[in-house]
């Protein structure tokens, strides 16, 4: 290709101008003529026998037109677990279960209805902690599991709490620790968090007397939600339309189920009319679902040479009132375990387990970043009772491409990346080996930590993507994906592709933000850091198709074979004699001759992929191949602890990723950036609170912080590596959550390398390092104190 | 009820309110002006911000009946006929804006910062935004945008190709 | 105590805006405990979303021009009306002189766009726990002033503050104002900590007033309990004077009397400890 390629350059995602202007419209500014709101109503208890509902006072309201319950839609939906009601039936699961729909003509009558709705509870024992549900006497939340159709690689249990059961057996675990010098054991916790996307859950539906629907839904999976919309009310696909509009922010939390199905049928129940719903902040917290809890229990050998040869570890996941998502997570977590090692004794248990708590779902990173807590704490101690420096122990276990299997069985290979340069380029980064600056006072400790990790999507082995490559009159193309976009820019990189196809300008190619189930391609959801790889190889294949048909009409024009045909600069040439040529302008609707006879049509390009390389996973040992690539990266970190408040600020932060291809710098950057804060934020300040009836208490953002200007670190290094990936577009692999995962390791880490403290638990708030500090190196806390109280000039006054 | 008319943008609007409404569902509902966004409907978040009588506001924690006689901006107000302004180019032009929910608040707040102080520091930018929230992170690249927009010369402008990831 | 609406609509009321005081005592007078008072409405709006307050006459204030003072009445110290805004008031720079405990408290209240709307003595009403302005208040030795259709009282802030979200105010009564005495040579100090939050987890306000014998050391924690708390021992602590060996005993003293809670922002053994640490960085900043 000659000329100024596109790919590689920093373009900005081309909806920003929207964005900057304020004339991108989301869902929670979607209208329709004579739309009514709706508003629901929720459980004031944890787990209850709905003895009744009375809508007498509600239905007084002037404006109010329907209000429906569970006895409406007595159905279940899920996309894995199968486990869901769309508004409680017969009983409620959790503080904040909606139990009614209020549909109305404006939103004030909506909610203030939703006031004056009466339930009658009988109260049941309820179960607020997982290892406590998974005791004999808990109390049992879904009593008809085995009714539930879920997806068949899961394996829930009846007549427990057990949404899922999976197992990663690989080797022997007990022989690994008969061989082992140094024996490592511990348990970590890892709070529920919130995805806290700004925009919340939200939903305009409208069926038709004609059995049709039309949702609009800020939402991951819009062709899931036909599927969950078509199966749950018997239409076929192709009477839902699903359309997604600009999204504020998904992060795996509008990945799955939604409120799609509820609200299409309210608009049925209120005359066909069009109704929205938008959840309030406490309502997203309380009623839609977040990040599950998690308690690990780990136990690692390790040879005096500093090689892991086994690896136990049990993830018990506190999973909430409904797992449907969760199950998949429970599956994630165990079979990335090892994470960037090879570890020949593996063994590994991961349950979803129910509790009378808010249901949970996929966050960005998916199991990854709660298996990574653990294992990278496990080598930073283990390289410390070794005696060993951190990167060394590092170099000894990692994964080595086209020689390794992983503990899934799966041969590492060659193209897979390159994860000794990712660890050297990253230790360069934060300047490993040079000296830390002094803190800046003497009851501070400043410390260098970091972590290493590695992902890819977890998709079953048929999730498809396809690409459609469109011409206009112009020549102009339009790029129909099913990708969505919330932020991570990745149509623009696939338009970038798509313009060094043809040798045009990048602004040549446009991808509408509209995301449509009957105009997109299919895409199988938005998730798992997927979009640029299995889209964009669809989209190559379409550029390939369109090629094809670009090249025969032009070889019936210029009376020569296509094999002697190439496309540069937006033109068809002749190989070797390049004023052969014609622009493609001329070609790509049909070719008209002098005498205006016409040869040809629009050119429409189509490609598809699936991959053909990833497996089910046995149900017994978790062997197969679970996903389609693996980008290795890593997060370095240069932090200030004050002991004395336990508060702990980043001051430098450098991620490292093996992205394979770098299609645009800029786009890279902003998610390395915006990765790093938003994983920062989870490890340092995020849990969400429940009180002893399992409400949640911190539902909004003073007590559920997230991280502000002041917290993002202004020394940001970010760096890659670029191993090509044979199969991957242009041999680029996915980011979008690698750049959380390692986040918090990574803090931790440096803690413990500098004073030995274990931070085991999730959030690392002050009050929980200040705790940990104390419990474990009380005189360190005790020297602190005393360097503080010798102080005598007067402090600098904070502005 | 009661009659209100307040200068939104440049342009006088006189509608019938409820007491009650909110100066955000004013600007959303009867006006239509979508680029004033809600996440947390509390004041903490700082997505409703507008300019009310030329000072930043929550706009979800005022009434719209005390808007009456004033002069409302949002950031369509500050955009100018067939272009935008420095802070709205630099924002594009360093990828401050990702789901971009919350970015038109930014732009307006980092607008009018810029306004006041042409040359404002770190600390001042964080100050000054202190009641915003961006959960994508975008924070780098707000502050790369704002020190362009500030930058003294074109010397002291770092371009966006000096803050790209290396090999 | 836990803060979250799942409602963004607010309760039906009529919207009154009195010009004078007189008026709005009148409207108060005839609508009782339907009715509540707005300042910046801050505090007030965000209460109505919760359905905490649902008053159906809101009456707001920032138009009575005798609310919108500050201005030192003689007897009475320095008098903030009730329409005066935090932003305002800062910008004034009138609390630099006697009064930093409190100019330092309200510079870190919520964010600029916050304090441009909200007032004093809406901050000081809303008797959140761990708002800020009531312990410098307190510590300031600081009185509410009240009026009522049927007449006009004072209360000092230690006693108008009883519970969260509880003041002493009558249903037809409103506050019109703060009065905060001036002493000379008053020397006051402010710190809190706010890690991983955007409220206060302690807060510590500390006014010393007089010389030697005539010393008189006032010492407030907020955020720590349900309402502000004052500490007599620490105040002993430091009665001789601010000095490295008091401060130390001061820090120490308030690590162990203050009586501290648990609640959804801090466990109360965390707070006791935050105690040590911020008295003694505010007592340290008082001592040049």
């Amino acid at each position: 290709m000659t000329g100024d390629l596109a790919v590689g350059k920093p373009v900005s995602p081309e909806d920003t101008v929207r964005k900057v202007t304020g004339t991108a419209l989301y869902t929670y500014d979607w209208d329709l003529p004579g739309t009514l709101h709706a508003k629901l109503v929720t459980s004031i208890v944890p787990h209850a026998k709905i003895v009744g509902i009375t809508l007498d006072r509600a239905k007084e309201i002037p404006g109010v037109v329907v209000i429906l319950t569970g006895k409406d839609m007595p159905f279940r939906v899920g996309m894995y677990a199968g486990d869901r009601d769309l508004l409680a039936v017969e009983k409620v699961r959790w503080a904040g279960h909606p139990v009614a729909i209020v549909v109305a003509e404006t939103l004030e009558a909506a909610e203030r209805a939703s006031e004056l709705v009466d339930v009658e509870y009988e109260n049941l024992p309820a179960v607020f902690d997982p290892v406590q549900a998974l005791g004999p006497d808990a109390p049992v939340l879904h009593e008809r599991m085995e009714e539930y159709k879920h997806a068949p690689v899961f394996y829930p249990v009846p007549g427990t709490n057990i949404a899922n059961k999976f197992r990663l057996v690989h080797g022997d675990i007990e022989k690994g620790f008969e061989e082992s010098d140094e024996i490592l054991e511990d348990e970590f916790k890892i709070s529920h968090v919130s995805h806290a996307y700004m925009e919340t859950q939200g939903v305009v539906a409208q069926a038709f007397r004609d059995g049709t629907y039309e949702i609009w839904t800020g939402c991951q999976s819009p062709f899931v939600v036909r599927q969950i919309i078509s199966e749950s009310l018997k239409v076929p696909y192709n009477k839902v339309t699903v359309r997604v509009p600009f999204v504020g922010g998904g992060f795996g939390g509008k990945a799955g189920l939604g409120w799609e199905a509820l609200v299409a049928l309210a608009s049925k129940a209120a005359g066909y009319r069009p109704v929205k719903l938008v959840l309030s902040r406490k309502e997203n917290f309380a009623s839609a679902a977040s990040r599950e809890g998690v308690v690990a229990n780990v136990k690692a050998g390790f040879t005096r040479e500093g090689k892991c040869v086994a690896y136990k570890v049990r993830f018990v996941l506190d999973a909430g009132a409904y797992a449907d998502y969760t199950v998949n997570v429970s599956r994630a977590m165990g079979y990335s375990a090892e994470g960037v090692y090879e570890i020949p004794n593996v063994y590994c248990e991961s349950l979803a387990v129910y509790t009378n708590k808010i249901p949970t779902t996929a966050m960005r990173g998916f199991g990854y970043s709660e298996s990574n807590w653990v294992l990278e704490q496990v080598f930073e101690r283990a390289a410390k009772k070794l005696g060993m420096d951190s990167a060394k122990i590092r170099r000894i276990n990692l994964l080595r491409p086209g020689e390794s299997h992983t503990a899934t069985g799966e041969r590492v290979r060659e193209d897979v990346g390159d994860p000794r340069k990712v660890l050297q380029t990253l230790t360069e980064a934060i300047d490993w080996e040079g000296k830390v600056t002094p803190p800046s006072e003497p009851w501070k400790v400043r410390a260098r930590g970091f972590a290493l990790c590695v992902k890819g999507p977890s998709q079953p082995p048929n999730a498809s993507s396809s690409a459609i490559v469109k011409f206009n009159e112009d020549s102009t193309m339009d790029l129909i994906v099913g990708t969505g976009n919330f932020g991570q820019g990745t149509t623009t990189a696939l338009s970038q592709m798509v313009a060094d196809q043809f040798g045009v300008a990048v602004g040549m190619v446009r991808v509408d933000p509209l995301r449509d189930t009957g105009k997109s391609a299919y895409t199988w959801q938005t998730v798992g850091s997927r979009g640029l790889f299995t889209d964009g190889v669809a989209t190559l294949r379409a550029c390939e198709d369109a090629k094809k048909q670009i090249l025969d009409l032009a070889s019936q024009v210029l009376r020569l074979p296509a094999s002697e045909l190439e496309i540069s600069e937006g033109t068809v040439k002749a190989q070797g004699r390049p004023w052969v040529s014609l622009p493609l302008k001329d070609l790509v609707f049909g070719y008209v001759y002098s005498n205006g006879n016409t040869v040809g049509g629009p050119v429409i390009g189509r490609g598809h992929y699936t991959s053909s390389l990833n497996s089910y996973l046995d149900p017994q040992t978790g062997q197969g191949v679970p996903t389609i690539f693996h980008t290795f990266g890593g997060t370095a970190v240069e932090v200030e602890l004050d002991l004395i408040t336990g508060a702990i600020e980043v001051a430098k932060a450098a991620q490292v990723f093996d992205v394979g291809k770098v299609i645009n710098p800029l786009l890279l950057k902003m998610q390395l950036d915006g990765g790093f804060v938003m994983g920062m934020s989870i490890a340092l300040f995020e849990k969400i609170k429940f009180d002893e009836q399992g409400w949640v208490t911190n539902p909004n953002f003073t007590s559920y912080y997230i991280a502000r200007m002041k917290d993002a670190p202004k020394e940001f290094v970010t760096r890659y590596v670029e191993t090509p990936q044979f199969d991957g577009p242009m041999g680029a692999r996915g980011i979008g959550e690698l750049s959380m995962i390692s986040v918090a390791s990574a803090i931790s880490n440096a803690i413990y390398r500098s004073i030995g403290v274990r931070l085991n638990n999730l959030p690392m708030s002050p009050e929980e390092v200040w705790s940990a500090v104390s419990a474990q190196k009380p005189e360190l806390m005790e020297k602190a104190m005393e360097a503080y109280g010798r102080v005598e000039t007067t402090m600098k006054v904070r502005p | 009820m009661i009659e209100i008319t307040v200068n939104v943008n440049g342009r006088t609007r006189r509608r019938t309110i409820k007491d009650n409404e909110l100066l955000l569902d004013f600007l959303r509902e009867r006006l239509e002006v979508r680029s004033v966004k809600a996440a947390c409907w509390r004041g903490e978040c700082g997505l409703c911000t507008v300019m009310l009588d030329g000072a930043l506001v929550k706009s979800c924690l005022v009434l719209a009946v005390e808007a009456d006689g004033k002069d409302v901006k949002t950031v369509e107000g500050i955009t100018p006929e067939g272009g935008l302004t420095p802070i709205q180019e630099a924002f594009v032009n360093h990828g401050a804006a990702q789901c971009g929910f919350c970015t038109p608040a930014w732009v307006l707040a980092t607008h009018e910062l810029l306004r006041k102080n042409p040359h404002p520091s770190e600390a001042d930018l964080t100050e000054a935004t202190s009641g915003l929230v961006c959960r994508c992170g975008t924070y780098n690249q707000i502050r790369e945008a704002v020190a362009e927009v500030s930058a003294s010369t074109a010397k002291t402008r770092k371009r966006v190709e000096e803050r790209l990831p290396r090999r | 105590m836990s803060f979250g609406s799942p409602y963004t609509t607010l309760p039906d009321f009529a919207y009154h805006r009195p010009k004078s005081l007189e008026e709005a005592l009148a409207l108060l007078k005839e609508h009782g405990d339907e009715a509540k008072v707005m300042g910046g409405g801050v505090g007030l709006i965000a209460f109505m979303k919760e359905r905490l307050m649902s008053p159906t006459h809101v009456i707001d204030v920032k138009d009575i021009a005798e609310l919108m003072q500050v201005e030192e009445v003689p007897g009475k110290g320095l008098r903030v009306g009730a329409a005066v805004s935090i932003a305002e008031l800062l910008e004034s720079g009138v609390l630099r002189k006697h009064h930093s405990v409190l100019h330092e408290a309200l510079s870190r209240v919520a964010d600029p766009m916050i304090r441009r709307r909200a007032t004093l003595v809406g901050n000081l009403c809303e008797a959140i726990p761990w708002v800020d302005s009531p312990p410098a208040l307190i510590a300031l030795g600081a009185s509410v002033e009240v009026a009522a259709p049927g007449g006009a009282r004072t209360i000092p802030v230690s006693g108008f503050i009883r519970g969260p979200v509880d003041i002493d105010l009558g249903p037809t009564e409103m506050v019109t104002a703060v009065d905060i005495p001036v002493v000379n040579g008053t020397r006051s100090a402010f710190e809190k900590f706010t890690g991983g939050s955007e409220f206060s987890l302690a807060s510590v306000a500390v006014v010393m007033t007089g010389d030697g014998r005539k010393r008189q050391p006032v010492v407030v924690y907020g955020a720590v309990n349900s309402i502000p708390v004052r500490s007599p021992e620490v105040e002993d602590a430091i009665r001789d004077g601010i000095t490295p060996g008091s401060v130390r005993k001061a820090s120490a003293v308030a690590g162990e009397k203050v009586e501290c809670v648990d609640d959804v922002l801090a466990s109360a053994v965390y707070r006791r400890h935050l105690l040590k640490v911020i008295t003694a960085q505010v007592l340290r900043r008082m001592m040049v």
